[in-house]
């Protein structure tokens, strides 16, 4: 049985979801703040690595990567209500690519076994 | 087994091994983060050696073809030299061949390089007053055409270089200047695109560098020029692309104009911004080059992302200008 990444289309799947993903984050007041004054290449090259992760590829993040790396925005008040919008958008990009519901369900399921590490609890 | 060469020293690379993973293990401090080919940070230059296509995966093409890759991901067959980005180092003496005013404050320099300068068009380069002060301006002209480095120069009131370059240098004196830098720049290889060429002030100067480039390299899709300017007088070398446009059917050039100055000037009907939207209408065929104020060159960015364009196709250089100086 082949991965979840490899069903997702691998590397070319995470170009095709990543400037989508992206202008959702950006264009929702949940969460666009967080973003704001970024650099947009380095951001779209870390949202990359992001949804490789979630695809299940290949990645080396680990907790301590994802508990530095917004560090700084649990400060400014990053909650889990945050988290719950980005997994939201991270579905309707992949509903939007024609992702089938049990993979996106499981690219979900990924996403939030790092939530803890991401809200630094 | 092969090696690689950096710091001057010879490394041996162990069957399968990284350039990352044993410059790590030399203790060398190399930026890194995701080690999966994807974040980046771990970016380097060969500057000899055949690069694995592995290596350069997911890199812009402006920066393969300058030989960047990711160590990371690059697992050398064969001996590779390589340095750390941006640490090719390549001063070299240049003689100012022209010195005259195209506008109010900006001033076009035309350098000619004592020994064989590699750059392209729309790139910057660094001029060095002395061993601590440098400031980067980026390129007009194009290798195969001119002859010289063309530079435009804007008189920043109390800049240090452009003060310097303005009242003090003169046709025969001689500057120091480095390597050309920046991915800003044409490439071939899709002569059909279009491509949106938009700046402000002496964002024009690399703007009209990648359109010639185009142009020469044989580029049949449309390009357009766009130069915002804050009042009518900034305009320079607007006869220049008129004519281009009159040339070349494929160039378009347009103004953008922020302020009326008098009741013979007119402001543009509309923001910098939306007369670039207006331009690229799909953009999803589009190719931007974005370069100028950093402030301005950022949201034009933003929007034109926002507005469909792929961030893989937007090419910006937003000139910043030195904290002490603004």
């Amino acid at each position: 049985m082949s991965s979840l990444y490899e069903r997702l289309g691998g590397e070319a799947a995470v170009d095709a979801a990543v400037d989508i993903f992206y202008r959702k984050v950006l264009s929702d007041d949940r969460v666009s703040g967080y973003f704001d004054g970024v650099d947009m290449e380095q951001q779209i090259n870390k949202q990359k690595g992001f949804l490789t992760m979630v695809f299940g590829g290949p990645n080396n993040y680990t907790g301590k990567d994802m508990r530095e790396g917004h560090k700084h925005l649990v400060e400014r008040g990053l909650n889990d209500s945050h988290v719950d919008a980005v997994v939201e958008l991270l579905g309707a990009t992949l509903q939007e690519l024609g992702v089938a519901a049990e993979d996106i369900q499981e690219v979900a399921d990924i996403a939030n076994s790092v939530r803890d590490d991401v809200l630094n609890r | 087994m092969t090696h690689i060469i950096f710091d001057n020293k010879q490394i041996e690379l162990e069957e399968g091994q990284s350039v990352l993973s044993v410059l790590l293990d030399k203790n060398y401090d190399i930026p890194n983060s995701c080690q999966a080919g994807v974040c980046q940070s771990c970016m380097m230059q060969a500057v000899e050696g055949e690069i694995p296509v592995a290596a350069q995966a997911g890199l812009k093409d402006t920066l393969r073809e300058q030989g960047y890759f990711l160590a990371c991901s690059c697992q050398p067959t064969s001996p590779l030299h390589v340095v750390a980005a941006n640490d090719v180092e390549l001063k070299c003496s240049a003689t100012v061949a022209e010195h005259t005013l195209l506008s109010e404050h900006v001033l076009r320099l035309r350098l000619k390089p004592q020994s064989d300068f590699v750059y392209r068009a729309g790139q910057f380069i660094n001029i060095w007053k002395s061993d601590k002060l440098t400031r980067s301006y980026s390129l007009a002209s194009v290798a195969q055409l001119d002859e010289f480095l063309e530079l435009h120069i804007r008189h920043i009131p109390n800049g240090k270089l452009s003060s310097w370059l303005h009242d003090e240098i003169q046709i025969g004196d001689e500057l120091n200047i480095q390597a050309a830098n920046g991915d800003c720049f044409y490439v071939p290889g899709n002569a059909e695109q279009k491509l949106l060429l938009a700046g402000t002030g002496t964002g024009l100067a690399p703007l009209i560098g990648i359109a010639r480039d185009a142009i020469a390299q044989g580029h049949k899709g449309e390009i357009h020029l766009i130069h915002g300017v804050r009042r009518q007088e900034d305009l320079y070398l607007h006869q220049t692309l008129l004519d281009m446009a009159e040339t070349y059917p494929q160039f378009h050039y347009d103004t953008n104009v922020l302020e009326a100055d008098d009741n013979r000037d007119q402001a543009s009907d509309r923001s910098l911004q939306q007369h670039i939207l207006d331009t690229a209408v799909e953009p999803v065929q589009w190719k931007a080059y974005l370069c100028g104020d950093a402030a301005i060159v950022n949201s034009l960015k933003k929007a034109l992302f926002m507005s469909g364009m792929a961030m893989g196709n937007i090419y910006s250089d937003p000139f910043l200008i030195s904290a002490a100086e603004e």
